[in-house]
Formats: C-alpha cells, structure tokens, sequence
C-alpha cells in the first residue's frame, strides 16, 4: 500500500531562516531535504522520523523568534518606563 | 453524539479563541510594521550575528523589507533582502497548491516535496549568505541598507 509523504516543513523552516533563527530554520531545511530523499527511496519510516525533527527544529525556531521579539520589546518598554519615571522627558 | 456536544462547543471555543489571537498577533504585527521604519526606531529586536559579529545573516533586512512591502515600495524589498522575495515566491506557491488541491480537489505535484528541492533551497542561501557579505560592487547590492 502506497504511504502518503511525510510533511517535510520546507516552507516553515525557510520562514524561520528569513524571519528569525537561521540556526533552526537550515538544520530545519536538511531534516526536510530528507523528508523527500528518504521517502523518494522508500524508506517511509526514516522520512517521517526526520519529519518529525523537523517540525521540531521549526517550533522551537519559531519560539525563539517570539520569545525574544517579546522580550525585546519588554525590556526597552522597561527602560522607556523608568526614563519617563525619572524625569528623563520632562523637557518636552 | 449528543454526548459529546458540550466538548464539541469546548473544542470550537477554545480554536475560535485561538484563532481570534493569531489574528490579533498579526494585526498588530501588521499595523506597527505599516507605521514604523525599522530603520528609525531601536526598540525591535537586531540580528544578534550581527550584532556579535557585523556579519549580515541570510535574514538580515527582513524587517525592514516587511516594511517596504506594507508600503507598497517593492524596490525596496528587495534592496533590503532579496531572499525575502524568494521566501515569499515560495510561501505562496505553497499555499496555492494546497489550497487548490484541497478545495477544488486537484491534484497537482507540489514540487516542495520534490527530492532535490531542499538542497537546491539550501545552497541558495548559502551562497547569498556569502554574497552579501563580500563588501564589493556588485555583492554589497544583497546587503540590507
């Protein structure tokens, strides 16, 4: 019986290269390189075993990338807060 | 059946509740990146590589490509980052395919599955990796500005 393919997450992980973390997104994009090369010669339990790394290598790109945005964004709301507390911008 | 239809109202809440904030997430995504230059502002987060080492990564500018391209400046995008554009070639693409395959029960091959596909993807980006990096005419074009 014909096995559909693996989803090898190619899309996610090139996502993950330009948005945030290149070290997940390529590592992502060589578990999905072989997703297709592993499935093309019949091996299907090897390409859903890298589909699976895959996917996990694009989560936890991904949950980097909007961790650190957010801490980003709190820490420089932080120092924002306490300039604004001490007077920082009463000349305006 | 009618068991289950109090964990089925549960389920479709809980997706509805899930779905309302992405949406929200990308509203807001959307609306600051509409207004706001990166270029101009230093509270968004920088490239760390680039940060450690002055290196430009292969996703350096994509923030302010994402800019330029909510402004509708498409040279823009792409004096940024040129790889924004093939990602963004290649999510449509994606999206297409399954789309059509899906809804209008198509069935046409979606080269992302493609065995050499990956690899072709990788050293392209390698190499603009690379590239963008050499401080020269004609290679400087690929670095953000």
């Amino acid at each position: 019986m014909e096995q559909p393919q693996p989803k090898n997450y190619l899309v996610e992980a090139i996502l993950i290269t330009i948005f945030c973390c290149q070290p997940f997104g390529i590592v992502g994009i060589v578990f999905s390189s072989q997703v297709n090369s592993k499935y093309a010669v019949g091996d299907y339990e090897g390409a859903l075993q890298a589909s699976k790394e895959a996917k996990k290598w694009t989560k936890w790109g991904f949950i980097t990338g909007l961790v650190a945005g957010i801490l980003f964004l709190l820490i420089y709301g932080a120092i924002f807060f306490f300039a604004y507390q001490s007077g920082e911008f009463n000349d305006f | 059946m009618e068991r289950f239809s109090f964990l089925h109202t549960k389920v479709v809440s809980l997706m509805t509740f899930k779905h309302v904030a992405i949406f929200l997430l990308l509203l807001g995504i959307v609306l600051l990146y509409l207004n706001i230059n990166p270029n101009e502002v230093d509270f968004l987060p920088k490239c760390p590589l680039y940060f450690t080492t002055g290196l430009y990564c292969p996703g350096c500018g994509s923030q302010r490509a994402t800019h330029q391209l909510l402004n509708l400046n498409f040279l823009g995008v792409v004096q940024q980052n040129l790889l924004y554009v093939l990602g963004f070639v290649i999510f449509t693409y994606h999206i297409v395919i399954l789309g059509l395959n899906r809804f209008l029960n198509k069935t046409y091959y979606n080269y992302i599955y493609h065995p050499k596909t990956p690899i072709a993807l990788l050293l392209v980006i390698i190499a603009f990796w690379i590239f963008r990096n050499i401080p020269t005419y004609p290679f400087n074009l690929l670095a953000p500005q």
